[in-house]
């Protein structure tokens, strides 16, 4: 019979007990931040309980969120919570008794369970998200118009006056790294033939340069995106006033991945203005979405006249798809500019109005 | 042309009176420098979201309580009531603090408050607690520095006027207090003509290193002139302690006059070691002396009160070489132990010179027998055979002194209003700064200890004047604080303070500002009272008292609507706070209530006694502003008349209702 070699049983042993160390930590981490909590507020999943990232935190978050109705936070009523240690044990034992028996159907299989167990775990935290951010009593303190509480499933989140940030945490890269280790245990294994000796030797040279690969495109990934502006509590680069308001706002990441942040199209664009150096990215909020961030190429601006918004240029983003009518039908007669018009303007200085040379 | 030659004579007269008043001034702030340094506002300004360097606590004089101020911004961080009642927080209101103002004499509501004093390990202050005495009926509290609260009172007996207090030891075993006034001992009815036949004066020694345990150790039996400031040795001189006094002429009457005769008073140099013998060897007597000790139970958050009833009390006859005298000039006020410890700064507010006596030479003195008389059985000392050195002409009226650790004392100037810097050893003023106006005591952080941490100097005024926008008659008392870093002092801020601070004491933040408590554990309370759930709330009768149990959470009470009192019932609101927040208080108030608000910290239970006088309805309110919702913080109370048979009940809130119902159906489960 044909068993995996040495090394992928040993690759499989470890997934197990990176498997079983999700026991001792959390999975996954959500996190409120608001002016009023300076020292945080946030809870932490597990795999059979909910707790506070303080002691008393998941009380206080009940209780905040009583103001809007939302239900309890009773992690002895959430049945998940009673299932996944057994499916978190079982998935551990399987993979020690495939790095035992070096069966490889048996590593296959568990790949397959863990992937659908994973899969049905974050369905399950959707669901149970939505059913906490959507189903409020009827008799809610804080009645917003449309406005649901759901936390997102991963990312960051405004949610009136709170800003959720959803990520996994160090249980949750642990299961993740325990996926990938089984994986490539797998593909180390592979049913040897003639063809395959020959290659393995390359192969055995390329899995380093696959796992270089792999998280230089996370790194890839995490620093390309925009990272969250906390509206409340971060300040404007430009013009150093807060940032409140989720209509409008801007981000550049830099080459290096600094992160700057603005109040307004303006600020980013009179920052961008002056700078040499080009940024990677550059990001505005989209006045439809508040608190959502667009890249400035599938954005369109628009100049409103009337009150006035972010640093008084009244300047406004919305999604490039926008729809012309319902953009006329809510500004008016207006022209959509594209980012460069815009830098254009700054370059002018012809958005300086407000904060002149200040 | 007749106008001119007025005007000219008035020019001329206005070139000369100016020209006095620039010689005057010339005069007067000789060698001061700048007042204010170009660089003060810098110096000072804490910007916003930026915290402060240092704790200062600030004695609040005839306030009672202690203040905190945030240096160097000489911002206000807090009010921390002591000896008085405080309708702002309840404190000696409501029925969990009333014990603490229990004395002898019974309820005390107020006191005058004299001098902070940290707490010391090895001669530095550490930062756990913070000691405050109380002038009129002497009291010393301790004060937990994670909580801010005041957690601990004693009571002196034998004593009136409890001044020379708290200082502590540097190791921090004991903390002192002197007796201002000398009386009758123990105090009975006799004429007051019989002052030198039978008025004494005590010293006593307060065990101070176990939290809840403060206790009198020792008194010593003194001489009955009046006591006013202490410090202990440190270093080598670790082991006594000094105390000044003034009035040895032990007049009873008009003693501005009668009381400043002779030329010079005394500091009683103390060997607390060689008392500590003494007791051992069983010299000290035993004698009846009721005093009360109050303490604040942690777990319950509730204070407890208790009477004792006998103290040791040693006479120095009975124990050779416990007390000597060392002659000082004129009324001496403070008396301060320089950093290394050898040497000991007198402030004779009526004395041209500043004295200073010598550790090693007191020594020597004691070894030779250099003594000029005996009092009482304490021998006296030459005054040439222990004094140091002399400060000369250091200004006017000098009360008080402190160290930069650097070889330099500053010296408060009473009279001529000044802060005067002076080099140990050499005794040469180096430097003076006016002071605005009439400066009592000073304070440099970490000043009378081991390791001052230098750097500013706060000077205490007595008199404000026109330093602040007027007020009417009474202004608030003034601070200033100078930068001491330079060769030259620089005054870098005015700001007012409550009361008057006598004294105040400052430390680093780091040594207190990470270990705060941030609320109480509701879990852990075990007030008699405590409703740790909605669940739990409820009322109930016992006779003509009525129990309420009630929680206040964001944005309610529960219960709120409450009704079976009928009049002649006392009702006792115990409302607890179950938030497990960080400064999320609420307030607790009834229409026509004769006693202040309860405000609740997070996690505590208050108690407010209520006894209605009228039937009909009365609102509650929370007075914290709390949440978005705290205007909807209320409920209702119905009173009826006597003899009524409306039912006693408390509404269930609807998450009463549910927590109730979740506790069934698990006790079904089980």
């Amino acid at each position: 019979m044909n068993r995996l070699p040495v090394r992928s049983r040993v690759l499989t042993a470890l997934a197990a007990l990176l498997v079983l160390g999700t026991f001792f930590v959390p999975l996954w981490r959500i996190q409120l931040h608001a002016p009023q909590y300076p020292e945080g507020l946030g809870m932490l999943i597990r795999l059979n309980t909910i707790t506070g990232m303080k002691p008393p935190d998941l009380d206080n978050i009940n209780g905040l969120n009583h103001y809007i109705g939302m239900k309890t936070i009773d992690p002895t009523a959430i049945p998940v919570l009673t299932v996944m240690p057994w499916v978190a044990g079982g998935l551990a034992l399987v993979a020690l008794l495939a790095a035992l028996t070096g069966v490889r159907v048996l590593l296959a299989g568990w790949l397959a369970a863990f992937a659908l167990a994973g899969a049905a775990g974050m369905f399950e935290f959707y669901r149970w998200s939505y059913d906490y951010g959507h189903n409020l009593a009827p008799d809610a303190i804080i009645k917003v118009p449309g406005m649901t509480y759901q936390p997102p499933l991963i990312g960051s989140k405004a949610l009136l006056n709170f800003v959720a940030d959803s990520w996994p945490a160090t249980g949750g890269w642990l299961a993740a790294a325990a996926f990938v280790l089984g994986a490539l245990a797998l593909w180390l294994g592979r049913r040897s033939s003639a063809g395959v000796a020959a290659t393995r030797s390359g192969v055995r040279g390329a899995a380093p340069v696959v796992a270089v690969m792999l998280v230089a495109a996370l790194l890839g990934c995490t620093t390309n995106d925009p990272a969250p502006i906390a509206y409340g509590r971060a300040d404007c680069d430009v013009c150093r006033m807060r940032i409140t308001d989720q209509r409008f706002g801007g981000e550049l990441v830099s080459q290096t991945g600094k992160v700057h942040q603005f109040d307004s199209i303006e600020c980013l664009a009179n920052y961008t203005a002056a700078s040499s150096s080009p940024p990677r990215s550059l990001w505005v909020s989209d006045f439809e979405h508040p608190g959502t961030l667009l890249p400035v190429s599938r954005a369109r601006f628009i100049r409103r006249a009337g009150p006035s918004a972010g640093m008084g240029a009244n300047l406004l983003a919305v999604a490039a798809t926008t729809d012309t009518t319902a953009l006329r039908a809510k500004f008016g007669e207006v022209t959509a500019m594209s980012w460069d018009d815009i830098r254009a303007l700054a370059v002018r200085g012809a958005l300086r109005e407000r904060f002149g040379d200040a | 042309m007749q106008i001119l030659k007025t005007r000219r004579f008035w020019l001329g007269a206005i070139v000369v009176a100016g020209g006095a008043l620039t010689f005057a001034c010339n005069r007067a702030t000789v060698a001061t420098g700048d007042l204010v340094g170009g660089d003060a506002a810098s110096r000072v300004y804490v910007k916003p979201g930026e915290k402060d360097e240092l704790y200062a606590f600030m004695s609040g004089g005839f306030s009672g309580q202690v203040s905190v101020y945030g240096l160097p911004s000489g911002r206000l961080l807090k009010v921390i009531p002591v000896f008085s009642q405080n309708p702002e927080n309840g404190w000696g209101y409501n029925e969990e603090s009333k014990p603490m103002l229990n004395t002898t004499f019974g309820f005390v509501p107020w006191d005058d408050t004299h001098h902070t004093e940290l707490s010391q390990t090895d001669g530095v202050p550490d930062g756990r607690w913070l000691f405050i005495n109380g002038n009129n009926t002497p009291r010393i509290a301790r004060i937990d520095l994670t909580r801010f609260e005041t957690d601990e009172i004693i009571q002196i007996p034998n004593a009136a006027g409890g001044h020379a207090s708290p200082f502590s030891t540097p190791d921090g075993k004991y903390v002192v207090s002197a007796t201002r006034f000398s009386v009758p001992i123990p105090n009975t009815d006799m004429p007051i003509a019989d002052y030198k036949k039978a008025f004494k004066g005590t010293l006593s020694f307060i065990t101070a290193d176990v939290p809840g345990k403060l206790d009198i150790a020792f008194q010593i039996l003194m001489p009955g002139y009046d006591y006013d400031l202490g410090h202990a040795g440190k270093g080598p001189s670790d082991g006594w302690f000094f105390f000044t006094s003034y009035n040895s002429e032990q007049a009873n009457t008009k003693l501005e006059t009668n009381a400043s005769q002779n030329d010079k008073d005394y500091i009683a140099a103390v060997n607390w070691k060689r008392a500590e013998a003494c007791i051992a060897e069983g010299k000290a007597k035993t004698s009846p002396a009721e005093y009360v000790h109050n303490y604040m139970d942690e777990k319950s958050r509730t204070a407890k009160s208790e009477t004792k009833t006998s103290v040791k009390m040693l006479d120095p006859r009975d124990c050779v070489g416990v007390v000597y005298f060392l002659p000082t000039p004129k009324s001496p006020h403070g008396v301060d132990v320089d950093p290394t410890g050898e040497y000991i700064v007198a402030g004779g507010k009526l004395a041209t010179v500043i004295p200073v006596h010598s550790f090693t030479k007191l020594k020597k003195a004691i070894e030779d027998k250099a003594f000029e008389k005996e009092i009482d059985g304490i021998p006296v000392l030459k005054y040439g055979s222990v004094m140091a050195g002399e400060v000369q002409k250091p200004g006017l009226g000098p009360l008080h002194t402190e160290f930069d650790g650097k070889g330099y004392a500053y010296t408060s100037m009473f009279i001529s209003s000044e802060v005067v810097k002076w080099k140990l050893g050499t005794w040469e003023v180096v430097d003076r700064v006016p002071t605005y106006y009439s400066i009592g005591h000073l304070m440099i952080p970490g000043g009378d200890s081991k390791k001052p941490y230098g750097k500013y100097l706060v000077a205490m005024n007595k008199i404000t004047k026109d330093r602040y926008l007027p007020t009417g008659p009474e202004m608030a008392q003034s601070a200033q604080l100078f930068d001491i870093s330079g060769d030259r002092m620089k005054l870098l801020l005015d700001f007012p303070t409550i009361g008057e601070p006598h004294y105040a004491q400052a430390i680093p933040a780091a040594l207190i500002k990470d270990k705060q408590v941030k609320y109480f554990k509701l879990a852990e309370s075990t007030h008699p009272y405590i409703t740790k759930a909605e669940s739990d709330g409820g009322i109930s009768r016992t006779g003509k008292q009525v129990h309420i149990k009630m929680i206040a959470i964001r944005s309610h009470f529960a219960p709120d609507n409450i009704e079976g009192v009928t009049l002649g019932d006392t009702v006792y609101f115990h409302v607890t706070n179950i938030e497990q927040d960080w400064d999320i208080l609420h307030g607790f108030a009834v229409l026509g209530a004769t006693t202040s608000e309860l405000i609740l910290n997070p996690g505590e239970t208050k108690t407010m006694k209520w006894v209605p006088t009228k039937a009909g309805v009365y609102p509650f309110y929370c007075t914290d502003f709390c949440s978005a919702l705290h205007q909807e913080m209320q409920g209702y109370l119905r009173v009826s008349a006597a003899g009524s048979n409306v039912v006693l009940s408390a509404n269930i809130s609807p998450k009463a209702q549910a927590q109730m119902a979740k506790a069934t159906s698990g006790g079904a489960g089980k």
